[in-house]
């Protein structure tokens, strides 16, 4: 991490010691009694400290767990550059009650936004104060993220903020998911549409869109669509087109109107670069080419929505999809484009996604019929984002968007479902493959078939968990094993775990499915094999053993200390596991051993004593000895007791022939006395 | 077949004892009269066991045989009379020394296998004891299954 602190995970102390001062890796100390209103891009922020350099007037803005910070720009932006609320650094540290929570932290905002929260309107700003104060700064900005290949993603007047001497400069951004907060008013209406957490980083020109937006509102004085909900915004902005929406009723200075209506335009690419904003006389000239919409003469009634044009009739076909796959099978809307808007080709198109709908599925199959309308989507507005089942992400938000639907995953027609249901299906490629590359198989494609690769692995290295922790590089584990502790790296687990155990919050087996995703999204490939064996359905001694050898690769592999509560605890559970040694001898002297080695807190150790294979099979053929020998000694007990008669006959023959023997032995006495008389 | 052998067999020593007999109560009559009246409860026993060997019977004879020797060895040295002879056998000394030998022969024949069977009962139950040791040490150790060995 450029500029972080080497955080570890952040320990979960008890409420009533909950501590005012916070550190981020011994580096940044938050002082939690210092709230900053309104500097945070939305998110909570406190004033910070750089202890090293003892630099002040610093902010640290809390992240929600949900929503990872960005780690591109993280990573990438340095404290120097200029415009821009850059990060100094983050990791995790007691947040607010305690709580664990993951700071980033960057320079305090230079003064007040520009717009507060619930202000109604402010005092419209002149040509050049716009040009000058907002415009310039704002582009150079803008123009350094593109160096970096970043986007800002947060540009709206609640998250801009002036220096003393007047100058813009834009907010935090980088603590949550790119445009997560940003309201529809500020994103152009392909972006506007998708899930908050599914936009995307996007491109330079959203960026340029946004600062359009807040030109305008800032030189109208009042902010645009206050109070409309943002579907309506939406429509619109579809419907007419941004900047006429955005300016119907209201005049703008007229050397802002062509700068304006250029920085609004719907595709990306006639949007000016930032480097051509900083001259805003230049970015004057430019002249979009807007193309309008080919309007019907009769409209198209969709569920919710009356469609004008084919921009309309995609928005219409993304909101509701199956409703609209149903018409487009009675051929409604083929005859509609034909007929109504007059567009053969894109009805002959259309049909040909008909023909090839036939084929893929029967007639209510819902897949299909997904698959259906997002081509028709991607067919009918190529600009549109990727729609499947009523939601729509941009494919490089997927990421924070299963992140942040996590929790409704498994809820009935939740987006997390949906999400899950897109990257089955391979949307992302089938949409990829709708917008013309259909005879390469492209990176999106290529991406689209790895992410379901990943879903539809085996074990608790695939499935939703794993995509989450593989799109998502600072997204924390979600196991309720770790006790509400914040682990975001893989070296963070152990310490983790560690103190989970300590705490007697650990459970009997402590890795669970998402800390095994969470392993291996952030492990290096060729450790997963590792993992590969833990999965639901094991017999108990033999995931604890797996459990231990992960947990010992892993204490080597991050040189963690030792790390005795959890190997007690790893002890605890694994003593069934000695049961299997029959020999009872070497299993209490297994005992001991396993006890020596959790005292040590040594999980190599403790996997020694459990995984040894040589006193395994000279357990077994021990075993095996034993068993015949019993088998012998039952035999002979057996013949022991069938033998009564034949040792009372042997008895009675002994005893005559001792008898005789007494006999014979007197005789010869009485004869040798007889005979020496 | 070879029980028609052993009964040719019994039958030609049964002919070849009378013929011996015969010939010593014809030739030696004293010694008959002296060794029948001193041996009377044996060759009684001779005839009532009926077992092959005669267990009972053979131990009588040789003890009866034992105490027999001196007063038959006193018989020949003083002339081998039929006087001296009855004289001996009423000697009632004589006698019960002579029946005592006998009985104390059949008390062996009777004590004898009693005795070996005990001895060689208490063996195969030490024996036993062993195994059943063994047995309980290893099912210990090994967790097998107890097993219900059958009482000697």
């Amino acid at each position: 991490m450029s500029g972080s602190p080497s955080g570890r995970a952040a320990a979960l102390p008890a409420a009533s010691a909950a501590p005012v001062e916070s550190v981020i890796g011994g580096r940044f100390a938050v002082d939690l009694a210092r709230p900053l209103a309104g500097a945070g891009g939305g998110l909570p922020a406190y004033a910070a400290l750089d202890r090293l350099s003892g630099r002040d007037g610093l902010m640290a803005v809390l992240t929600r767990p949900e929503a990872p910070p960005r780690a591109a720009a993280l990573t990438a932006l340095t404290p120097t550059d200029p415009g821009l609320l850059a990060p100094l650094g983050h990791g995790p540290a007691p947040g607010p009650g305690g709580r664990p929570g993951w700071f980033v932290v960057c320079p305090a905002p230079p003064g007040p936004p520009l717009w507060p929260d619930g202000t109604a309107g402010i005092r419209p700003w002149t040509e050049a104060e716009l040009l000058a104060w907002l415009l310039r700064p704002a582009a150079l900005a803008l123009e350094h993220l593109r160096a970096h290949g970043l986007t800002h993603r947060a540009i709206r007047p609640g998250n801009l903020f002036r220096t003393p001497a007047g100058a813009v400069v834009l907010g935090c951004a980088w603590a949550a998911p790119p445009a997560l907060m940003q309201p529809a008013a500020f994103e152009p209406p392909y972006v506007a549409m998708c899930l908050p957490a599914g936009r995307g980083e996007g491109s330079i020109a959203d960026d340029v869109y946004a600062l359009g937006v807040v030109m305008v509102a800032l030189a109208l004085g009042r902010m645009p669509w206050a109070g409309l909900a943002e579907e309506e915004v939406i429509r619109r902005k579809l419907e007419f087109g941004s900047f006429a929406a955005l300016t119907q009723d209201a005049r703008l200075p007229p050397g802002l109107t062509d700068l304006a209506r250029a920085m609004l335009a719907e595709e990306p690419q006639q949007r000016p670069a930032p480097a051509l904003l900083a001259d805003p006389a230049v970015a004057r000239t430019r002249r979009v080419a807007a193309r309008q919409a080919h309007r019907a003469q009769r409209p198209l009634e969709l569920p919710g929505l009356v469609a004008w044009d084919a921009r309309m009739l995609a928005y219409g076909i993304a909101r509701e999809p199956l409703a609209a796959a149903r018409l487009m099978r009675k051929g409604v809307v083929d005859h509609w484009l034909r007929r109504g808007l007059e567009d053969a080709t894109l009805a002959a198109r259309v049909e040909e996604l008909l023909r090839r709908r036939v084929a893929e599925g029967a007639g209510e199959d819902a897949q299909a019929d997904r698959l259906l309308a997002m081509r028709s989507v991607a067919l009918l507005d190529p600009l549109a984002p990727p729609c499947w089942g009523g939601v729509a992400i941009w494919p490089d938000g997927l990421g924070a968007a299963l992140a942040g639907h996590a929790t409704e995953a498994d809820a009935e027609g939740g987006a997390g479902q949906t999400l899950t249901g897109l990257v089955a299906a391979e949307g992302l490629g089938a949409w990829a493959a709708a917008q013309g590359d259909a005879d390469e198989p492209g990176p999106l494609r290529q991406q689209a078939r790895a992410q379901r690769a990943l879903l539809v692995r085996r074990g608790w290295v695939g499935g939703r968990a794993r995509l989450r922790y593989e799109l998502n590089a600072l997204l924390a584990c979600r196991s309720p094993a770790l006790g509400g502790q914040l682990v975001v790296r893989a070296a963070d687990l152990l310490p983790a775990l560690e103190a989970a155990a300590q705490a007697k919050q650990l459970g009997p087996a402590p890795l669970d499915a998402e800390i095994v995703a969470f392993l291996a999204a952030r492990q290096d490939a060729r450790q997963e094999g590792e993992l590969a064996g833990l999965a639901d359905g094991m017999a108990p001694e033999r995931g604890i053993l797996e459990q231990v050898r992960v947990l010992a690769k892993l204490q080597a592999r991050t040189h963690a200390g030792p790390l005795p509560h959890l190997a007690a605890a790893l002890a605890g559970a694994a003593r069934p596991a000695l049961e299997a040694f029959r020999g009872r001898t070497r299993r209490i002297a297994k005992q001991k051993a396993l006890e020596e080695a959790a005292g040590s807190g040594d999980l190599g150790a403790l996997l020694a004593v459990l995984d040894d294979r040589a006193a395994r099979e000279a357990d077994a053929a021990e075993l095996r000895d034993a068993l015949a020998v019993a088998g012998r000694i039952d035999g002979q007990l057996a013949a022991l007791a069938a033998g009564g008669a034949q040792r009372a006959t042997a008895a009675r023959a002994l005893g005559q022939e001792v008898a005789a023997a007494g006999g014979i032995a007197a005789l010869a006495v009485a004869t040798m006395a007889a005979l020496l008389a | 077949m070879s029980g028609q052998v052993k009964a040719r067999g019994r039958g030609s020593g049964l002919w070849l004892g009378g013929l011996a007999c015969g010939a010593v109560i014809t030739l030696a009559t004293p010694t008959a009269v002296l060794a029948g009246l001193l041996l009377a409860p044996a060759g009684l026993a001779w005839v009532l066991d009926r077992a092959p060997d005669r267990p009972t019977a053979r131990p009588m004879l040789l003890c009866g045989l034992a105490a027999t020797v001196q007063p038959m060895a006193t018989l020949w040295l003083t002339g081998h009379g039929m006087e001296t002879a009855l004289a001996t056998a009423a000697d009632l000394a004589t006698l019960a020394v002579a029946w005592a030998a006998q009985a104390a022969g059949w008390l062996l024949s009777e004590l004898a296998p009693f005795v070996a069977g005990l001895a060689i009962e208490a063996r195969a139950r030490a024996r036993g004891a062993k195994l059943r040791a063994e047995r309980r040490r290893l099912e210990e150790e090994w967790g097998l299954p107890a097993a219900e060995p059958p009482t000697p």
